[in-house]
């Protein structure tokens, strides 16, 4: 350790920067495992844990150095450094790697390569050889900082799967010596729309909770954001990137406006527009204008059209219903947007014109379990005055997983079709 | 006011399997507790295992050996000095220390003549 950062000591206000060490982890794996390669991203891994393990047992004592992120930069070099020695790996790439870390080590590295290493990595953790449903779990444990279990939490998924899908991917690293390189040409924009997607339902599983009231889940959200906005402000910054950066700007700005401070659900109606975040709100704005330059429409240029509707004070409802109905051209088998589009139905036709709209909905097998096919169904059989009806769906939304404000929610209902 | 040593053992396995996030919050605790007025001192030990010097058995020589000093995976961290009135006092404050949340432990000792 030099002199210069790890004499801080006791005078320091001893206040890390918020979540600075998962960014620096997500950082950290991605220069690492530029400068070792691909096959050796556990390696990059276990030494960024290793600069955090060796900060939790001499800080406490020492005091946070002056420059945290450079200590544990160096400490992390030198620990791969070690690793590689310890591992003796075949020839003499084994020196190679080490003079490379040694020159990274002493050198200061900008931000901007930071963030090319970071884009670089979750191109890597999206190429089209490693499983779709690897993708997301391998982005958010290397790139994002994430564990294993708060990967599976934020997955609602077990920590075994999940460890094994992480395994999975990286022998498919591994076995097919996927290059850590950006593509180029047709694979390119292949790439990024896998990306998008990747980011596109990281965003999703965070946004709609489907059970428990799990922070990590809003952090999921901010993470898509964060990695949308790097994608969004390099190079590869096309319009459905915007697109999709205004989509989860402007539905992430809603959040805290959707639970009252009993942790109970607010209906879109009732929600009030001084809790939004309008920086966000701002920021979603920006990226939709930045969208609209282009002549190639995505989804994420239609549902972000949408969540541009929704931050208006006044609901359009019949433009949301146009744009649902583009949704739909793009994407007709999707019994999910064939469901939000009957709550605009409703709204600019009524709920019998709704209710026949869903119907088809009710034998499909993609919503099966799923609460909302349920409590929409229920909601437009209350304003039919089909109270019986009504109660028996809100049953059935009842008996689906749900999130705890939800469930809230659906019994109180459940209680207004029965005592009215 | 009396100075006592709280003297750290650390469970090596606890934070492993932590998360950046996980650690970043248990630091904070740390420090937390480290700028308390009460913490008049804190020394960290060398990570490593250090070495057991023993008297050697009948009529040989004292030994000098690789560590660790005793047999159980707990080791000496590090050790903060701190001010309290009394044995209770001190024990109230070591109490909220975060390093027993995370399955450490800590021997409390009164430094004579302070």
């Amino acid at each position: 350790m030099s002199q210069t950062d790890s004499g801080a000591a006791a005078d320091q206000p001893g206040v890390l920067i918020e979540h600075l060490f998962r960014r620096h982890a997500g950082k950290m794996v991605s220069h690492l495992t530029r400068l070792l390669g691909p096959a050796h991203l556990s390696i990059a891994e276990e030494a960024v844990q290793d600069s955090m393990l060796r900060a939790i047992s001499s800080w406490p004592y020492d005091g946070i150095p002056r420059n945290p992120e450079g200590w544990l930069f160096r400490v992390a070099h030198n620990s791969a450094i070690d690793a590689l020695r310890h591992r003796r790996m075949a020839g003499s790439k084994s020196a190679e790697l080490t003079a490379e870390l040694r020159r990274a080590a002493s050198h200061p590295v900008l931000e901007q390569t930071f963030r090319d290493d970071e884009l670089s990595l979750i191109f890597m953790c999206c190429h089209p050889a490693i499983p779709p449903d690897s993708r997301i779990a391998l982005s958010l444990k290397t790139a994002c900082g994430f564990s294993v279990r708060e990967v599976a939490r934020a997955l609602l998924a077990a920590e075994d799967a999940i460890a094994q899908r992480i395994v999975r991917a990286k022998k498919q690293i591994r076995d097919q010596r996927l290059s850590i390189e950006m593509p180029s040409g047709h694979d390119l924009e292949e790439r990024i729309d896998s990306v998008l997607a990747v980011i596109y339902s990281m965003f999703n599983e965070g946004y709609s909770a489907h059970e428990g009231e799990d922070l990590i889940r809003l952090e999921l959200c901010r993470e898509a954001l964060r990695l949308g906005l790097l994608i969004a402000s390099s190079e590869w910054g096309r319009p459905k990137v915007h697109a999709l950066v205004a989509l989860m700007a402007l539905q992430t700005a809603r959040i805290r406006a959707r639970v009252d401070e009993a942790g109970d659900l607010v209906l879109l109606d009732d929600q009030d527009p001084t809790q939004w975040d309008h920086q966000l709100i701002a920021l979603g704005f920006h990226h939709f204008d930045r969208a609209i330059g282009g002549a190639d429409v995505s989804r994420y240029h239609i549902e972000s059209a949408i969540a541009v509707h929704h931050a208006q004070p006044a609901t359009d409802w019949r433009a949301i219903l146009e744009l649902y109905d583009q949704l739909l051209e793009l994407d007709p088998g999707s019994a999910v947007v064939r469901l939000n589009r009957a709550v605009a139905v409703a709204r600019v036709d009524g709920a019998t014109a709704a209710l026949a709209a869903i119907e088809p909905l009710s034998r499909d097998r993609s919503l099966a379990g799923y609460h909302l096919r349920e409590a929409v169904r229920a909601h437009f059989l209350m304003e039919t005055g089909e109270k019986e009806e009504a109660a028996s769906a809100f049953r059935a939304a009842l008996a689906c997983r749900c999130s705890m404000p939800e469930r809230r929610f659906l019994e109180r209902k459940l209680q207004q079709c029965l005592s009215g | 006011m009396p100075h006592f040593m709280c003297l750290l053992y650390d469970d090596q396995k606890t934070f492993d399997r932590m998360s950046p996030e996980e650690m970043q919050k248990a630091m904070e605790k740390y420090m937390a507790w480290r700028k308390e007025p009460f913490t008049v001192d804190g020394k960290r030990l060398e990570n490593d295992l250090g070495k057991v010097i023993r008297p050697g058995a009948a009529h040989g020589a004292p030994t000098a050996t690789d560590g660790p000093f005793s047999e159980s995976k707990e080791i000496l961290g590090g050790y903060y000095t701190i001010e309290a009135a009394d044995y209770g006092d001190a024990a109230k404050i070591t109490l909220t220390h975060p390093h027993l949340e995370y399955g450490g432990t800590i021997e409390l000792r009164k430094i004579a003549g302070s």
